[in-house]
């Protein structure tokens, strides 16, 4: 109706006069279900959190909230159990174990796609994915069984191969982190190998063949080609992959509660423990928001240079 | 030498069968384009010379070189994409050096000389430090050109290159190939669905349908003496006027003779057509010497100019190209004359010499 309105139509059309011929109120009111949503679900929540991080404010107490400043965020950092080792231990895990996922699930899709006539492809690729549409709670719950000392299966090839005593993956500080990360590669490699098909099929056909008859060896076209076309598609999934496995929780907490000592203590596993097993309401939201810093200046750096890459193209005239 | 020799090569697609039982032989330096109607199975049987496809059976060799299982690679041929494939981040010199950077025969020198050649060639010279992404689509199938033919193999394929550039840059494109191709002796397949193209490009012609090879010709002759009735419809814009014809004995009778037409005996049973290209029929206001009369019934303005009249006579309408408007105006009568020497006979649509 707007649109015929607004094409100078109206005398035909409708002469009657609706509220909806002002195009911004037609935009708003088909917003709107979406603006309530995000804002009750999101909005109201971020900002009560950001409120409550200037309290003092615990469950247990049975005291109202107490307004302390930023005390909250001064004792995230001289706690005795201060933040950094609990950052610097999450940054190592995303960078480990997104690399990782990266590099074998660029491995595998690059498998995947050159054999595009192998029998079975499409069970193999289909049974590739089960582990990313698993509950995580789930996966981490087998898995500590996997890894169990006792009647793990792992132990049981272990000693099947002449090993004297077994290991307990998640209960001995030399492994329980390694054991960790590999079980969030097993379940999220999938991810970057399905974002490495998506890219690998967004790159023409005919360039490849070009490529193929001008005899470029491999790299060549992988570089000239395939990455041309395909690396938004992979940096995407990078960047999903880095925001996500920031907040990392529900994986752990069944293999190793954070344990041993703090050795898979990441920056999420903290919070939840200061918000559901100590009701520490003031300081973990304080943490909270100061986690939520943190994944919007990664993201920002992210997408800066995801932008910076495509104004580059666009600016030599490209139509990526 | 590098003919291209295509023996008993036939290729399906499950139950569709693209290229069908073909057999021939394509000579070192010449350009032969292969022309045909979408789905005829010409960039099927060029994808097979390239390598990109596998023939269900049959044997494609370069000369002595028999190249059916080989990959493009090994093959040492060029080939332009439909789609102007261009390597984004290089500039135009170093996208045509691209494949010669990979030769480790040439020496740096001869690299370089080669590129520069090339430039000079498609009159590109100032443009060498540019980027692909700020040429046009007809630009950058020239470079594409240029480094298909920067290697110097002995075969060179075009797979329909004017198909995504627009009209204007397309003329000035097909007289580069044209000047390229006369320069450069390779061997060069080129497929289009333009016969205007493959009339100034072609030194020969394979004309295509249903994945056969219908005729293998040059230009003019595939023009001027179509073995097929399918080869007079294709060719000519607009294309052959057919006319049903009836055999009495020796002789063949049809509305647009005033007199019959003999033939020999040995003619045979079938349907028997006459073509007569539209431009060789004559148009007068005056009856003459056997002009048969008809109706005119729509005039138009036509290429470059020539004037095209569809005159009924009879139950047949026949196209007329002419270089000056019809006598009359619609639906006046006219005179049609249909000089012997330019009626061809065709039996069940295969041409027959009289």
């Amino acid at each position: 109706m707007a649109a015929v309105s607004q094409s100078g139509g109206s005398k035909v059309a409708s002469p009657r006069k609706s509220l909806f011929d002002d195009r911004r109120i037609l935009v708003l009111f088909l917003l709107a279900p979406v603006l309530c949503f995000f804002i009750v679900f999101n909005t109201i929540p971020t900002l009560w959190l950001l409120g409550l991080s200037f309290h003092n404010f615990s469950l247990t107490s049975g005291m109202p909230p107490e307004f302390i400043g930023f005390r909250n965020f001064v004792q995230i950092f001289y706690n005795k159990n201060n933040i950094w080792a609990d950052l610097s231990r999450t940054f190592i895990f995303v960078g480990s174990a997104v690399s990782i996922q990266t590099a074998l699930g660029i491995l595998l899709g690059f498998l995947f796609w050159g054999s595009k006539n192998m029998p079975g492809r499409r069970i193999a690729l289909t049974m590739l994915f089960t582990p990313m549409v698993l509950t995580p709670v789930a996966t981490g719950t087998f898995w500590r069984f996997i890894y169990d000392p006792t009647f793990g299966v792992l132990n049981a090839i272990l000693r099947g191969l002449g090993a004297d005593h077994p290991i307990d993956f998640l209960g001995d500080p030399t492994f329980a982190y390694w054991a960790v990360v590999a079980v969030d590669c097993w379940m999220w490699t999938p991810f970057m190998t399905l974002m490495t098909l998506a890219a690998l099929g967004s790159v023409p056909k005919a360039e490849l063949e070009a490529a193929e008859v001008d005899r470029l060896p491999w790299w060549q076209r992988v570089r000239l080609v395939i990455w041309h076309h395909g690396k938004f598609i992979i940096m995407l999934g990078v960047l999903l992959r880095t925001i996500d496995s920031f907040k990392t929780l529900d994986l752990i907490i069944p293999m190793t509660k954070g344990g041993p000592g703090q050795q898979t203590r990441l920056v999420a596993v903290e919070l939840n423990k200061q918000a559901f097993e100590s009701f520490n309401m003031g300081f973990s939201s304080a943490y909270a928001v100061l986690l939520l810093l943190i994944s919007i200046a990664m993201t920002s750096v992210f997408i800066y240079v995801l932008n910076l890459r495509r104004r580059k193209d666009s600016a030599a005239g490209g139509e990526t | 030498m590098a003919d291209i020799i295509i023996d008993h090569v036939t290729k399906r697609f499950g139950t569709f069968t693209a290229v069908d039982d073909l057999d021939i032989r394509f000579s070192d330096g010449d350009v032969t384009c292969l022309l045909g109607p979408s789905g005829c199975g010409k960039t099927t049987l060029m994808r097979m010379i390239a390598g990109l496809e596998t023939p269900s059976s049959g044997r494609i060799l370069f000369g002595e070189r028999d190249v059916t299982q080989l990959p493009p690679r090994k093959r040492n041929i060029g080939m332009v994409f439909q789609y102007p494939v261009m390597y984004p981040t290089l500039s135009v010199a170093e996208n045509i050096a691209q494949p010669l950077k990979h030769d480790r025969s040439l020496s740096r020198g001869e690299r370089e000389r080669r590129v520069e050649e090339v430039l000079d060639l498609l009159d590109m010279r100032k443009q060498a430090r540019a980027f692909i992404d700020d040429l046009d689509a007809g630009s950058r199938q020239k470079v594409a050109v240029g480094r298909s033919v920067a290697r110097q193999t002995d075969i060179v394929l075009f797979d329909e290159p004017t198909t995504n550039v627009e009209v204007n840059a397309k003329l000035q494109l097909i007289r580069t190939f044209k000047a390229v191709t006369q320069r450069l002796k390779q061997t060069i397949v080129y497929v289009t669905h333009d016969q205007t193209e493959a009339m100034t490009l072609a030194d020969r012609i394979a004309l295509m349908k249903d994945g056969s090879i219908v005729q293998y010709d040059a230009p003019r002759r595939l023009y001027n003496d179509p073995s097929t009735e399918f080869g007079g419809w294709f060719l000519g814009n607009p294309g052959m006027n057919f006319i049903a014809a009836e055999r009495r004995g020796n002789q063949l009778h049809a509305t647009i003779l005033d007199s019959p037409l003999d033939v020999a005996s040995d003619l045979g049973g079938g349907e028997i057509v006459l073509g007569i290209r539209p431009e060789n029929v004559l148009m007068h206001s005056e009856p003459g010497p056997g002009s048969v009369e008809g109706r005119v019934t729509e005039q138009t303005i036509g290429i470059a100019g020539r004037n095209l009249a569809r005159i009924a006579v009879g139950s047949a309408v026949i196209k007329v190209k002419a270089d000056g408007p019809a006598p009359v105006a619609a639906d006046g009568t006219v005179q049609l004359s249909f000089p012997r020497d330019r009626i061809l006979v065709f039996r069940n649509g295969a041409r027959v010499t009289l």
